[in-house]
């Protein structure tokens, strides 16, 4: 089990941005679609067998020619001060057939992809994934940010279309981050690495579809790009965003009347301040939530 | 390449040149249950090895079958007369690549194992009454070369589809290969309608394959006699369910039946076939 780096790039306190698989693929499109806008080099991995069943395997007259692993990739980009590592996990090593990492494996995980930003010196660590939240398809969704430290609180609230969790109605700070984008926030506070998770809000009725939300991993690449001070192109997720659209839309129009007509009340949602009245009441959402809810057991499990 | 897996070896073994055969207990038909059960009853297969369990299968409780609890388990058998080691396992549920390669840590480290044989079988539409094929997936192109004089279908094209896994066989053919161990992976098409029950026509499709290659000189008779057995009992059952028949002569036909159809002849099989044991 373990890295293997092909090169060992020259890099001046680099910060290092990572992503797993997760809800709405939110943090993994806006990682890589950053990875790839600035054209970073791959330059290792971490070995799979030890993490991931295979997951394809080609047979050609007989004879078997590979078997294909989920890859777990290390890529660089230097740009003047501001040097990059990007981590891209294209599953989370799962044990007992959940669907997120925890335990060992993840634990393993997220410690060798933190040798990699201490071999480094990295200065930082952002994750990325989804907040699942009650707002609607058709507004743009917010970024919830967690640090790991008490001294990054101002600059996140300097950031625009962010909130903390303190910010968000009836969760008084509290909340947690499932899996391996949220695994390594901790672990890199163990390590002494300060890091923030940037969390593209999905509305909770589309949290349960096999289909990407890039307006969430747009909302991330922006604030990412503010916090890192660089500026990136996103023609290439307004265009995911706009077939993402489309295939919402459908699903939408399926969901029965006397729920779409709940949801629809989500279109003029903005979060309150703990101390101001939420514009929809307690009532309200705890109506809603149990008739999305209720809406896809119906289905089959929501996908 | 051990790592320190955990592994028992109760006795040391004297082989020098050994192949080894490798069964699943939950495969398609009872496949791999079966053939590796018949091939240690029939050379006397002795266990001297086994993985322990708990790293690699939930043990949140046993699991009953056919009124009795089960544990898992992987066990390692020596047949010293006929270079042969033969392992019986639970497919593991976690840690595959540490499980597989412990496979063949004791292979290659305990018993000079030089060629693998893994033992699968798969679903097929044809009925009971077509001849069993015998599918062979190889990891060389040499071991391909050395088993061109067997009766085995060894062109196949395959590529896992989407929403599908590669089977524990191919990885551990793939994990043969980067140890330099020729092997093949072993495929019999079972009737779908006897997926669930057991095929003797299909062991012996397999078992006549390993006897020839590994020079076993195996005497198939009780193998014969139940296969001449299972084929008077659905014959019987064709006679008494004129429905059964039907769906029977189509597949026979190479004629597809409709989802309900299949259900239907699964369900009146199993029910027939248990009631006669």
């Amino acid at each position: 089990m373990g890295l293997r780096l092909y090169q060992e790039p020259q890099l001046e306190n680099p910060i290092l941005v990572a992503s797993w698989p997760g809800i709405g693929n939110i943090g993994i499109i806006a990682v890589d679609t950053l990875r790839e806008v600035l054209e970073a080099e791959e330059f290792g991995g971490i070995e799979p067998w030890d993490f991931f069943y295979p997951k394809r395997v080609l047979i050609r007259k007989g004879i078997l020619e590979y078997l294909e692993f989920p890859s777990s990739k290390f890529y660089f980009k230097r740009i003047e001060g501001k040097d990059i590592l990007f981590f891209i996990g294209e599953e989370q090593p799962t044990e007992g057939g959940r669907m997120y990492a925890e335990g060992k494996k993840a634990y393993q995980m997220a410690n060798l992809v933190l040798d990699v930003a201490e071999k480094f010196k990295c200065r930082r660590v952002y994750t990325s994934g989804a907040a699942v939240a009650l707002t609607h398809h058709t507004t743009k969704p917010r970024v919830w940010a967690v640090p790991n430290s008490e001294s990054l609180i101002p600059e996140i609230k300097g950031y625009g279309n962010t909130i903390l969790m303190s910010d968000i109605e009836g969760r008084g700070g509290h909340g947690n981050i499932t899996g391996l984008n949220g695994l390594l926030l901790g672990v890199s506070k163990k390590r002494g690495f300060e890091a923030i998770c940037l969390m593209g809000e999905i509305p909770v009725y589309l949290q349960g579809l096999p289909l990407s939300y890039p307006k969430a991993s747009k909302s991330v690449l922006e604030v990412l790009s503010r916090s890192l001070k660089i500026e990136i192109n996103l023609d290439k997720l307004d265009e995911l965003d706009r077939k993402a659209e489309r295939r919402i839309e459908e699903f939408y129009q399926q969901i029965p009347l006397e729920i779409r007509g709940q949801l629809d009340r989500l279109r003029h949602v903005t979060y309150a301040q703990p101390d101001e009245p939420g514009p929809i009441t307690e009532e309200e959402e705890k109506r809603i939530m149990e008739d999305v809810e209720k809406f896809f057991k119906k289905r089959g499990g929501g996908g | 390449m051990n790592k320190g897996y955990p592994i028992k070896i109760y006795n040391e073994q004297e082989l020098r040149r050994s192949s080894l055969v490798l069964g699943w207990s939950e495969d398609i038909g009872n496949l791999g249950r079966k053939a590796t059960g018949y091939l240690n009853r029939k050379l006397k297969g002795r266990e001297f090895a086994e993985i322990e369990p708990e790293a690699f299968f939930p043990l949140g409780g046993v699991a009953i079958e056919g009124n009795l609890a089960r544990f898992p388990e992987s066990k390692f058998y020596a047949c010293q007369e006929y270079e042969l080691v033969v392992f019986q396992s639970d497919s593991p549920g976690a840690e595959w690549y540490k499980f597989l390669n412990s496979v063949l840590d004791v292979a290659e480290q305990h018993c000079r194992v030089k060629e693998l044989y893994i033992l699968g079988a798969m679903v097929s539409f044809s009925a009971h009454t077509a001849p069993r094929q015998l599918i062979a997936v190889v990891n060389s192109a040499e071991m391909k070369e050395v088993l061109g004089q067997y009766d085995l279908a060894r062109d196949m094209d395959y590529q896992t589809q989407p929403g599908e896994r590669p089977t524990l066989n191919s990885f551990l053919l793939w994990i043969a290969k980067e140890r330099n161990i020729p092997g093949v992976s072993l495929w019999v098409p079972i009737p779908f309608y006897l997926a669930a029950m057991e095929d003797a026509q299909a062991q012996k499709k397999v078992l006549s394959f390993l006897n020839e290659r590994l020079n076993l000189k195996i005497d198939f008779s009780d193998l014969d006699q139940e296969i001449r057995e299972q084929n008077e009992q659905l014959a019987q059952l064709r006679s008494r369910f004129s429905q059964i028949d039907d769906y029977i002569n189509r597949l026979e036909s190479n004629l597809m039946l409709s989802e309900e159809e299949n259900g239907e002849l699964i369900k009146k099989i199993e029910d027939f076939l248990r009631e006669e044991d």
